[in-house]
């Protein structure tokens, strides 16, 4: 073994810890009001997650964004009366100025990819559960809002922006910065917003911004108020807006408790999932676990239940897993999803979210499982499902497969212990990928006949061959050839350039027609990234290395 | 002296310099320049082990020439055609016959062989080095024990592994390595250790007495605890024991050649009690009784296990006896011992001891009314008689 | 399902019985590989008795066991050169690490390619041969042949062995592809130009022994090299068995010559014409087939300049002949290397780096060999007292890869107009004359101890037995 495990000291936790709670917040803080809530940041300038910055005029960084993505998850699951969320600033005059400029000077290029990442999945996340009839969100601009910022507005339902004559909304990155509005803003503003794109060239080049009534003849922002009338704008707005959710109008909300971890030597275990780092070939093994004890049936035991519910705990605890490894293990370039328990386990639970479907808690944990499974689909690692005996690739599971690169089902003819896998309505939809194609439509590019195969198999045990045969796997090595196959495997991806499978994997995963999510994490991102790794934006006299410093940035004037 | 030998030669007409033998040589004796490929008459051992790799039958040639004479390879490496063979030699031994590859007595183990060669050889440790010879002999011989450690190095009874000098010789090339028959059996010196026991004499003067030093025993001798030395091998395809109980074995030795006796002498006194053993009978000549290599011990073995008959040929209280002396004097014993299909030959020490032991035992079975020549011959054959002298 | 005993069937040093995978892959692959021995081998020769050589172990002693055989039951062994423990990778970039025992995922696709390449002619020449021993020149001969063709036979095997060992699915389905393919076919072509020529006649099979097989060595010692070490090991063996290919190649000729030129001393000629007469071969027209077969088998190294050869030797994957014979730092960086070209008309050296001409340092490698058979026959020639001495091209000259492809150099190295060339190429390559005289003399001689007109009776015979021994039964 080359793994060179024992030789690493033990981490008593990750550099960087996805978990919080609000009374931890530094930066953001909610109150609920009935069916509103009101989501208000007040940056803490010294509250950066790395030295060396301040977090001045309620710029963010990815701690900031950590307290975002808590704070929303918590108003989904223990304030259920709660429709709208008011997304507001604590300060005067300044809504949000975006990402802190001086921490993306400072960070490296993977931290810029990953820190983009998991704002552009924050934001993602705030139109997914509007979309699904979940909490809808108003973007109350009460001051000057520029890009991030504005950014973070554009993913709300609505934007009312203070008419006070100098707040205005702005994507300065190009003319400040040397940079794109990357966490979404170009995409929404064309595909969301619909804003024309000659008007949108001038906006996205105008360093001050747009405000008042041409911001909103520009479709920038949904609706003006003055200072004075704005707060019972607000409240009107969100009232409006509150309509359109399924969320119930009484009901009491779970505690999300602290998730299980426990830190080893390359190694993190939760109650329901497994980490286990092999570092001399540059490999992570996430193991799911099926409930191991039945699971409630009804929505009373489901409530119970709690965080505890396996459903809900499996997906918070891969959510943190996913996301500590993708920040904190940049060489583990290769991840292998493993499943371990009994089939039948995982299907009982899926026939439960399917039947309570409607009620609140079952749809937020749906939602948070889609979105769970959605960061697997933009993970820049390559992506391999070991279906082995022992597994329960079934159901809601099997969509770990259905994301990964490719799939490895053992064949055992005639063997008791042969692995089978199952597909459950789960995987027809309600787990779709960004931008709402299941990963099973966009496998068979939503073809008839593939389709209804497929569907017809729903409930069944699907051995490797009838697998192969329906398309559901990648491959289905006998035992003689397992070992070989797979190792043969890894040790072909393992050495080819990390760049290239990157590129060539989020080219291949997002096959099929754009969607809105699809171009944002496809072309926005991808010129982002460009961008972020060219002398123009990062050389000694790049724009976002001297921004701040009164010098004037030095361009390399070949247009590529 | 006037010894004669049977040189290995490549027939530069035929041979296509396909580079297999050379490839195959266990001892590195075959080279080549762009013209020829050659056999050092120094280092070949006449093993075999080229011959049927050769596509062309080239390999397969063989001059009886007299010792010092033998072709140099600067020679070799200039012929187009071999030289025809020197009648007044080949008189006598008839037609040049290339060594047959000797059979195996037939319940003899299965012997590993070349398992390392000068390219690649296994390195020993000395775990044990002193003198078996008395403190008043002249000659110095030792009983060295190299132990193995962890690379896998199995022998049988009656093979030899090769030695490499360290250093190189004047012309700047690696020493080649010398053969020496291993002493211990094929468990280990130490039973069920990876090791092994040599007996070295300290070679001092040539075969005509004239002093010199060799090279490699010098070398040998002179090593200590935890040094560690090159090996190669193991060879010996032939004189080896047979695993059959009940077979029994006539071994004649003069000096060091005892080595190969004491190592199946060891093996059947670990097996003892095994069930019925065949009989054990040792000649062994020296000149005097301080130069009789593990005298010691031998003499503590009981008679029932081994007859042991001891040749002097220049002790002062006795008259002078060699070996084929001892033997007529056990005609009896013998004779009826060679009439047996289980009984075995084996020979090895000095050259000139061959033709007097082999005239005794034609003797003894002329006695006991067999064809000597074809009795000989038939044993050879079926790997019940072997020599091996130098 | 039947359980075969692949261990007595099928000699072995691989544990092949304790092997499970190489043995299910074997069920399948070894009846579909005595079907096409039975379709594409030598044809009519199923029932002969044949004196051959068989290995059935990889010792020196248990390497050659001779004996008559009927082809279809030869016992195509599975050998490895012996196992060294402590081997190291000796050049390249993982040069001093330890040499891989299991194929490393990183090269599976490149080591595929090279094994199915290497093991594609192997067949390929069976298929290209298969019609010779009809007009065998003696008992001897044709004996050589069928050894020849089973040790192609064997080479296949060794080639199947590690794709059915180290390269699973794939590796199986490449084995099936290579009894698919077929040498000359249009629609199903082996995968090397050379191998889909026909062998027509025993001058073009000696030739080809000589030349093409030597190119097989040559590759072959450069795999023997390899840091993938069953590759390196299975090579080697092979290396001695291809070396009885270059015999029969080179003694071959040498006894074409041989009789020529006694046919010549004899009756005092010199006119190829004359010579041909009397039913021997001129040795003009042995010059030209040499000039053929040397060009076409040069060919074979590949392209001068090749990044594909640069990528296989610092992977570790290809070595130079005689790799770890050679003083230099095995990583070949900043080593450079001369490459011939034209320039302005001229033949002109210029320096490339030697990782990207790798192909034709081996390609020099090879000519240097080739160039002492030749020397040898030259020999024969000289003892005769005849004048007339053979002479291998120019490296330019025919090439058809490469630099020099498409330019027109003559056997002597001039660098001439295309019209030029063609005129002189009846002169230079065998014509269709030459080949329909070699052709008329080709008829079977089966009696012990006879040989045809046109070649000589060896000097030794195999494996000590008399020339008149019965080489081939055919009752």
């Amino acid at each position: 073994m080359r793994d060179n495990a024992a030789l690493r000291p033990i981490d008593p936790a990750p550099a960087v810890d996805y978990q919080t709670d609000p009374s931890r917040y530094r930066h953001w803080s909610f109150t609920v009001d009935g069916p509103l809530a009101t989501l208000t940041l007040e940056v803490a300038e010294d509250g950066g997650l790395r030295p060396g910055y301040k977090l001045k005029l309620n710029s963010y960084d990815l701690g900031v964004d950590i307290e975002l993505a808590d704070a929303v998850q918590r108003l989904r699951f223990e304030h259920p009366q709660v429709r709208t969320v008011i997304v507001t600033s604590g300060r005067d005059r300044v809504f949000c100025s975006g990402a802190n400029i001086h921490m993306l000077g400072l960070s490296s290029h993977p931290w810029k990819v990953n820190f983009c990442k998991f704002t552009n999945e924050t934001r993602n996340g705030l139109e997914d559960s509007s979309r699904d009839g979940s909490l809808k969100f108003l973007a109350a601009v009460n001051g000057s809002c520029a890009g991030g910022g504005y950014e973070l507005a554009l993913a709300c339902d609505e934007i009312l922006l203070v008419d006070d004559r100098s707040s205005a909304v702005s994507l300065p990155e190009v003319p400040l910065l040397g940079v794109l509005p990357g966490t979404g803003g170009l995409t929404r503003l064309t595909d969301k917003r619909q804003v024309r794109h000659d008007l949108a060239d001038i906006f996205c080049t105008t360093a001050e911004g747009v405000r008042g009534q041409r911001a909103k003849d520009w479709r920038l922002v949904d609706a003006l108020a003055k200072p004075a009338q704005f707060q019972a704008a607000v409240r009107s707005h969100a009232l409006a807006l509150a309509g359109a959710s399924l969320r119930p109008a009484r009901a009491t909300g779970i505690a999300l408790t602290p998730v299980h971890r426990r830190f080893g030597s390359d190694r993190i275990d939760y109650d329901h999932v497994a980490v286990a780092i092999d570092r001399g070939r540059r490999l992570a093994t996430l193991t799911v676990k099926a409930p191991a004890e039945p699971q409630p049936t009804t929505a009373e035991g489901i409530h119970q239940a709690g965080a505890a519910w396996w459903p809900l705990a499996m997906a918070r605890e891969l959510d943190d897993a996913i996301l500590t490894l993708r920040t904190n293990e940049l060489e583990i370039g290769t991840w292998l999803l493993a499943t371990a328990g009994d089939p039948a386990a995982v299907m009982a639970v899926d026939r439960t979210l399917i039947t309570l479907r409607e009620e609140w808690l079952v749809r937020e944990t749906i939602g948070l499982m889609r979105r769970t499974f959605a960061r697997l689909d933009v993970s820049a690692r390559s992506l391999f499902a070991l279906i082995e005996p022992g597994s329960c690739f079934a159901g809601a599971l099997f969509e770990l497969a259905l994301a990964c690169d490719r799939s490895y089902m053992a064949d055992r003819p005639g063997d008791p212990a042969a692995p089978v896998i199952a597909l459950s309505p789960l995987n027809f939809g309600p787990l779709a990928m960004v931008g709402g194609v299941s990963r099973l439509t966009r496998r068979f590019y939503g073809e008839a006949e593939p389709m209804e195969a497929v569907a017809g198999a729903i409930g069944r045990a699907l051995d490797a061959q009838t697998a192969v045969a329906l398309g559901l796997v990648t491959a289905a090595p006998d035992p003689l050839d397992w070992a070989d196959e797979i190792r043969l495997m890894l040790e072909e991806r393992a050495s080819l350039s990390p760049d290239g499978l990157t590129g060539l994997e989020a080219n291949l995963r997002f096959c099929g027609p754009e969607t809105m999510e699809t171009r944002i994490f496809g072309r926005l991102t991808a010129w982002q990234n460009w961008i972020f790794n060219r002398p123009n934006a990062v050389g000694e006299r790049g724009a976002l290395t001297v921004y701040g410093s009164g010098g004037r940035p030095g361009f390399d004037w070949t247009r590529v | 002296m006037n010894t004669t030998l049977n040189q290995h030669l490549i027939d530069p007409e035929i041979c296509i310099r396909c580079n297999t033998c050379e490839e195959t040589c266990p001892v590195g004796a075959i080279s080549h320049d762009s013209r020829n490929y050659v056999v050092d008459a120094g280092l070949c051992n006449a093993c075999g082990a080229c011959l049927p790799p050769c596509p062309t039958g080239s390999i397969d040639n063989w001059r009886q020439v007299l010792r010092h004479a033998a072709y140099g390879v600067a020679e070799q490496l200039l012929w187009d055609t071999l030289p025809v063979q020197d009648p007044a030699l080949a008189a006598g031994t008839g037609p040049s016959a290339p060594p047959a590859m000797a059979p195996r007595p037939w319940s003899a183990g299965q012997p590993a062989l070349n398992l390392f060669d000068h390219r690649r050889p296994a390195r020993a440790t000395v775990v044990g080095n002193y003198r078996v010879t008395g403190a008043a002999a002249a000659s110095d011989t030792r009983h060295i024990v190299l132990d193995f450690g962890a690379t896998p190095f199995p022998v049988l009874e009656g093979q030899s592994i090769g030695i490499l000098p360290p250093g190189d010789d004047s012309f700047g090339r690696p020493h080649h390595a010398r053969q020496y028959s291993i002493a211990s059996p094929r468990d280990g010196e130490r039973p069920r250790y990876n090791n092994l026991a040599l007996t070295v004499k300290r070679v001092t003067a040539d075969h005509d007495g004239r002093p010199v030093h060799g090279l490699c025993s010098n070398y040998l001798c002179d090593l200590r605890k935890v040094e560690t030395v090159d090996v190669t091998g193991p060879f010996g395809a032939s004189f080896l024991m047979p695993d059959h109980p009940a077979a029994h074995l006539v071994m004649i030795c003069t000096g060091t050649g005892a080595a190969p006796m004491r190592a199946m002498t060891e093996r059947r006194r670990r097996l003892q009690g095994d069930g019925r053993q065949g009989r054990l009978v040792l000649f062994f000549g020296a000149r005097t009784r301080d130069e009789l290599p593990y005298f010691g011990p031998l003499m503590t073995l009981p008679a029932a296990f081994i007859d042991v008959h001891l040749a002097l040929s220049r002790a002062p209280d006795r008259p002078k006896a060699y070996v084929q002396d001892l033997m007529r004097a056990q005609a009896d014993q013998l004779g009826g011992l060679l009439a047996d299909p289980e009984t075995y030959v084996y020979v090895c020490g000095l050259k000139g001891m061959e033709s007097g032991v082999l005239a005794a035992l034609s003797e003894i079975a002329a006695a006991r009314g067999f064809d000597p020549q074809g009795l000989l011959a038939t044993m050879a054959a079926a790997g019940r008689l072997h020599l091996e002298t130098y | 399902m039947m359980s075969i005993d692949y261990t007595d069937l099928i000699p072995n040093n691989v544990e092949l019985g304790a092997d499970r995978t190489l043995q299910r892959a074997l069920e399948a692959w070894q009846p579909n590989y005595r079907n096409w021995w039975l379709e594409m081998g030598p044809e009519g020769t199923h029932d002969l008795d044949i004196y051959l050589r068989t290995a059935i172990s990889a010792e020196p002693s248990g390497w050659a066991q001779f004996g008559h055989v009927k082809m279809p039951d030869y016992r195509w062994g599975i050998f490895l050169a012996p196992r060294d423990p402590e081997r190291a990778i000796g050049f390249g970039e993982h040069r001093g690490q330890p040499a891989w025992q299991e194929v490393p995922g990183e090269h599976r696709a490149n080591l595929r390619r090279i094994i199915v390449t290497q093991g594609d002619t192997e067949p390929a020449s069976v298929e290209q041969q298969r019609h010779l021993g009809l007009t065998a020149p003696s008992l001897y001969d044709l004996r050589n042949l069928f050894q020849v063709n089973v040790e192609e036979g064997r080479h296949l095997w060794a080639m199947v062995y590690l794709l059915h060992r180290f390269f699973g699915r794939d590796g199986r389905e490449e084995a099936d592809a290579l009894l698919e393919r077929r040498s000359g076919d249009t629609d199903n072509p082996r995968i090397l130009g050379a191998f889909n020529e026909r062998t027509p006649d025993w001058l073009a099979f000696f030739m080809f022994t000589y030349f093409t097989d030597r190119d097989g060595k040559f590759q072959l010692c450069a795999l023997a090299e390899s840091g993938f070490d069953p590759l390196a090991r299975t090579t080697r063996f092979m290396l001695t068995e291809e070396a009885h290919h270059m015999f029969v190649g080179e003694s071959g000729v040498a006894r074409v010559i041989q009789r020529t030129c006694e046919v010549m001393k004899a009756h005092d000629l010199r006119d190829p014409a004359q010579v041909r007469a009397l039913g021997v071969i001129d040795l003009e027209t042995i010059q030209r087939y040499l000039n053929f077969h040397f060009s076409v088998t040069i060919d074979l190294f590949g392209a001068d300049q090749s990044s594909n050869a640069a990528g296989f030797y610092s992977a570790g994957l290809k070595g130079r002949f005689e790799e770890t014979k050679r003083a230099d730092d095995h990583v070949l960086k900043d080593r450079v290397y001369p490459v011939l070209t034209v320039a302005d008309g001229r033949l002109t050296e210029h320096e490339a780096p030697m990782l990207t001409a790798l192909n034709e340092v081996l390609r020099d490698d090879f000519i240097r060999d080739s160039h002492g058979g030749v020397a040898r026959w030259n020999k024969i020639i000289e003892k005769h007292g005849l004048p007339f001495r053979l002479k291998a091209p120019h490296k330019a000259f025919n090439r058809r890869i490469g630099q020099l492809a498409g330019v027109h150099v003559t056997p002597d190295g001039q660098v001439v107009a295309a019209a030029e060339w063609q005129a002189g190429a009846a002169h230079w390559l065998p014509t269709e004359a030459d080949r329909a005289f070699v052709a008329a003399l080709m008829g079977r001689v089966v009696e012990p101890g006879r040989f045809a007109n046109w070649i000589a009776p060896p000097p030794v015979g195999i494996n000590r037995q008399p020339i008149d021994f019965s080489y081939v039964r055919f009752d």
